[in-house]
C-alpha cells in the first residue's frame, strides 16, 4: 500500500508527517508543474474547474509514480468540489490506472463513518498494529507541522514588503519549511520553527518603507496554492504590500470540525454577517466569505483587495459581479484574477503593478 | 426556472390580481447586458431584468435553494436575486422569496403565503391563487409532451393557446399535427423537405431525447430555436419530462456518490435512461460555463466510455451567445443522418 494525496500549499508537509510518522508507506505527488496542468486539462472537459484539474493532474502523476491508494478530502454541496471524487474515479478508470480512493468526510456524521468504514476495510488489512498505535501521535504531528509552516508563512507575509534584497524572503521561507519538513520528533520540530522564526526576521529590512496592506479573499483552492495563483502572495509582497489571508488549512479543518461554529465572534462569522447587505443567502464555499471580507477591509483602513478565483467557479462568480459594486460603493479597490490553465504569470504581473501603482496614487490623493 | 414553473407562477400572481409581464426576450447577442462573467443563463437573467426595470411594481426573482425533498439547486441561484437587484442598482423591487424544499425548510405554500403577504393581500387570497395554480399547472403539465411537438418553442408557454390536437391530414398515413396560430417559416419549410426525405419510406418520425437543463432546452435565446429545428427535421422530441422520479433515480442511485444537485440528477438519470433505449438518439444540450453540466459532460463521456461506449447515437451541443443557427443545424442534420442510418441498418438485420 502507497497512500498519496493531493498536493495543495504546503500541505504536502504535514500529510506527510501524518504518513511517515505512523509508519504508513507514501508517494507525495511531484511538485505541481506545467505537465502537471497539462495532464489534468487533457483529462478534463474545459470548463471545470482550475483545481480539478490541478488535483487530477497530481493523482495521475503520483499514481504513475507507483502510488496505489488515493486520500482526498470531501466536501458538500453547493459547490463541484463535492462531486470531484466521482468523476475522478472515472476518469481514472477509464485511463486504466489502478487506485483505491479514500474519502475524508467532510462532516462526521454516523452516515460518513460508515461510509468510510466500507472504504477502508481492506485498507485496514494492510495496516500493521504498530501503523494504528502511531496514528494518533502522526495526526499530532501533522497538525504541530501546520501550525508551524502557517505561522512561518504568516511571518513571512509580513517582513517580505520590508525586504531589501527581492527574493530573500521566499528564499529563506523555503529554508525553513524545509526544516520543518524534515524534522522527525517533536523536540526536533521545536528547534526547526525557532530557527526558522530567527532566520526570517534577521533578514535585512528597511523599516522605515510603509506597505500597502492587502487582503487576498477568494476560493480557499486558488487562494491557499501558490502553483495555482502564480504566486500572488510573494508577488504582492515584493511589489511592497503587506498581504493578509484569512483561508488557511487550520481555518477549513476547524470549520468543518465546527469548533468554532459556536464562536459568534470568530472572524468567518464576521465576514458572513457582514455579507448579508448584499447577499440574502448563503450561496456557499467562500463565496459570502469573500463579499463580507472585502466590506470589512475596507471598514478596517486595507488598501486594496485581492479577490482570487478559477475559471468558471460557480459561488465565486456570483461574488465577483458583487464585488465590482462593493468596490464602488465602499471605495476600495479591487482586483479580481480569473485563473485558469493559460500562461497567465506575465499578465498576473503586470496586474498587480498597476494595481499596486495605482494604490500609491490613492494614497498620495489622500 | 421560468422554463417549468411560468404557468404556475403566472396564475397565482393573477389569481392575487396583479397584471404579469414577462420581458421580450433578447434576440439580439448585442443586447445582452453583461454584468458578470457567468453562464449564459445566468446573463439572459440579468438583461430580461435590466428591461423590465422601468416597467413593473416587483420583480420576481425567487431564490432556489432546492425544489426537491433533498437534492439542491446550482449555487448560482442562490445569489441570482441579489444579482438581478445590484444590476438593475436597486430601482425595482426584487420579490426574492427563498424556496426551500428540503426536509426542515419551508413548503412551497409556506412560502408562496408569504410573497402574497408581501403583495398585500390576505392568507386566504394566497391560498387561493395557490390551489388554483396548483391545479392549472398539473393540467399543464398533463398535456407538456404533446405541446413540447406541436407548438412552436416560443409559444410553449403562452398558457392561453391551447394544445392543437392531433388531426388525420388527408393522403398522409400518419397523424400530423397542426402547427400553432403562428408558426415560425423555417419551421413549416422544414416540416416540408423532411416529409419528403424521411416521411415517404419510414413510417414513424425519429424519437430523439433532447437532455439538459429545461432553460436550455425551451429558451430561445440559449438553444436558437434547436427544438424547431430538430422538429423541422422531422424529429419527435422526447424530454426528461415524461420520466418518473424512480425510472431517474434508478440510474444514478448505484454511483458512489449520491449527484447533489437535483438538475444534474434528472440529467445524468434521463441520459443513461434514455440511451439503454425507448429513442432513437439522444441530444444532450448545454451552456458554456455551466459548472454542473461541465463536470457532468466529463461523467457522462467516461462513464460511457468505461462501459463500452454508447448504444444509440449521443450529441451534445454547448451553446452560448455565439453560437449560430447555422451551425446547429449543421450539426442536427448530420446527427440526424447518423440516427437514421443506424435505424435502417438495424432493420436490414432484422
Amino acid at each position: 500500500m502507497k497512500v498519496t494525496f493531493p498536493r495543495l500549499g504546503s500541505m504536502h508537509i504535514f500529510c506527510k508527517a501524518i504518513a511517515e510518522t505512523a509508519g504508513i508507506p507514501y508517494v507525495i505527488p511531484p511538485e505541481t508543474s506545467r505537465k502537471t496542468l497539462t495532464l489534468g486539462v487533457l483529462h478534463s472537459n474545459e470548463c471545470i474547474c482550475l483545481p480539478f484539474k490541478m488535483i487530477l493532474g497530481n493523482f495521475i502523476e503520483a499514481l504513475q509514480k507507483g502510488a496505489d491508494t488515493i486520500v482526498m478530502v470531501g466536501s458538500g454541496p453547493p459547490c463541484r468540489l463535492g462531486l470531484y471524487d466521482l468523476v475522478q474515479k472515472v476518469i481514472l478508470e477509464d485511463m486504466g490506472l489502478h487506485y483505491r480512493w479514500l474519502t475524508i468526510p467532510p462532516r462526521l456524521t454516523w452516515g460518513a463513518i460508515w461510509k468510510n468504514h466500507e472504504e477502508t476495510k481492506e485498507l485496514r488489512k494492510e495496516l500493521s498494529a504498530k501503523n494504528v498505535l502511531l496514528f494518533p501521535y502522526g495526526l499530532w504531528m501533522g497538525w504541530k507541522k501546520m501550525m508551524a509552516c502557517e505561522g512561518l508563512e504568516r511571518l513571512a507575509m509580513k517582513v517580505r514588503p520590508l525586504e531589501i534584497k527581492k527574493g530573500e524572503t521566499q528564499r529563506r521561507l523555503k529554508k525553513a519549511l524545509s526544516w520543518v519538513d524534515e524534522a522527525k520528533t517533536a523536540k526536533v520540530l521545536e528547534e526547526a520553527i525557532r530557527r526558522g522564526k530567527v532566520l526570517l526576521e534577521e533578514m535585512e529590512q528597511d523599516h522605515s518603507r510603509r506597505p500597502f496592506r492587502v487582503a487576498v479573499v477568494g476560493e480557499l483552492y486558488t487562494v491557499m496554492d501558490p502553483h495555482i495563483n502564480r504566486g500572488v502572495e510573494q508577488k504582492l509582497g515584493e511589489l511592497g504590500a503587506e498581504v493578509t489571508r484569512t483561508s488557511w488549512f487550520s481555518t477549513h479543518i476547524l470549520r468543518t470540525m465546527r469548533k468554532n461554529k459556536a464562536d459568534r465572534a470568530s472572524e468567518r462569522m464576521r465576514f458572513f454577517e457582514a455579507s448579508k447587505a448584499y447577499l440574502g443567502y448563503d450561496v456557499g464555499a467562500e463565496c459570502n466569505v469573500s463579499v463580507g471580507e472585502a466590506i470589512l477591509r475596507s471598514k478596517e483602513g486595507y488598501d486594496g483587495v485581492v479577490h482570487l478565483m478559477p475559471f468558471a467557479c460557480m459561488p465565486e462568480t456570483t461574488a465577483s459581479g458583487i464585488l465590482t459594486k462593493v468596490g464602488q460603493e465602499w471605495d476600495i479597490p479591487i482586483l479580481t484574477l480569473i485563473l485558469d490553465e493559460q500562461e497567465i504569470e506575465g499578465r498576473i504581473q503586470t496586474l498587480l503593478e498597476a494595481f499596486v501603482e495605482m494604490l500609491e496614487w490613492k494614497r498620495r490623493a489622500a | 426556472m421560468f422554463y417549468r414553473y411560468f404557468p404556475f407562477w403566472k396564475i397565482f400572481f393573477e389569481g392575487l390580481g396583479w397584471s404579469v409581464k414577462t420581458s421580450e426576450g433578447v434576440r439580439q447577442k448585442e443586447k445582452i447586458v453583461y454584468f458578470e462573467d457567468s453562464c449564459l443563463p445566468m446573463k439572459l437573467l440579468v438583461t430580461h431584468a435590466v428591461q423590465l426595470r422601468e416597467k413593473v411594481d416587483y420583480l420576481f426573482v425567487p431564490r432556489l435553494v432546492s425544489i426537491h425533498s433533498s437534492f439542491i439547486m446550482c449555487p448560482k441561484f442562490r445569489g441570482a436575486p441579489d444579482i438581478v437587484r445590484l444590476a438593475t442598482e436597486r430601482k425595482v423591487s426584487v420579490i426574492d422569496e427563498t424556496i426551500d424544499l428540503r426536509k426542515g425548510g419551508v413548503s412551497l405554500f409556506q412560502s408562496f403565503l408569504k410573497i402574497g403577504k408581501k403583495l398585500g393581500a390576505s392568507k386566504q387570497e394566497s391560498k387561493n391563487a395557490f390551489r388554483e395554480a396548483e391545479d392549472s399547472f398539473s393540467k399543464f403539465r398533463k398535456g407538456w409532451v404533446d405541446r413540447i411537438n406541436r407548438l412552436p418553442t416560443g409559444q410553449l408557454f403562452e398558457v392561453n393557446i391551447p394544445t392543437p390536437a392531433l388531426r388525420r391530414v388527408q393522403g398522409s398515413p400518419e397523424p400530423r399535427w397542426i402547427q400553432g396560430p403562428s408558426p415560425e417559416p423555417h419551421m413549416v419549410q422544414g416540416a416540408a423537405s423532411s416529409f419528403e426525405v424521411g416521411g415517404k419510406e419510414k413510417n414513424s418520425p425519429l424519437r430523439v431525447a433532447f437532455i439538459g437543463h429545461p432553460y436550455n432546452l425551451f429558451d430561445v435565446d440559449i438553444s436558437k430555436g434547436c427544438l424547431s429545428l430538430a422538429k423541422g427535421l422531422g424529429m419527435e422530441i422526447v424530454t426528461s419530462d415524461i420520466l418518473s422520479e424512480k425510472e431517474i433515480d434508478r440510474e444514478v442511485s448505484n454511483l458512489s456518490k449520491e449527484i447533489y444537485w437535483s438538475s444534474g440528477r434528472e440529467i445524468v438519470g434521463s441520459l443513461f435512461h434514455f440511451l439503454s433505449g425507448g429513442v432513437d438518439g439522444v441530444v444532450f444540450l448545454t451552456s458554456f460555463k455551466c459548472g454542473i453540466d461541465a463536470l457532468l459532460q466529463e461523467f457522462i463521456k467516461r462513464r460511457l466510455k468505461v462501459l463500452g461506449g454508447p448504444s444509440l447515437p449521443l450529441l451534445m451541443l454547448s451553446l452560448d451567445e455565439h453560437t449560430s443557427r447555422e451551425g446547429l443545424m449543421t450539426r442536427l442534420e448530420a446527427f440526424r443522418d447518423v440516427v437514421e442510418e443506424r435505424r435502417s441498418d438495424s432493420q436490414i438485420v432484422k
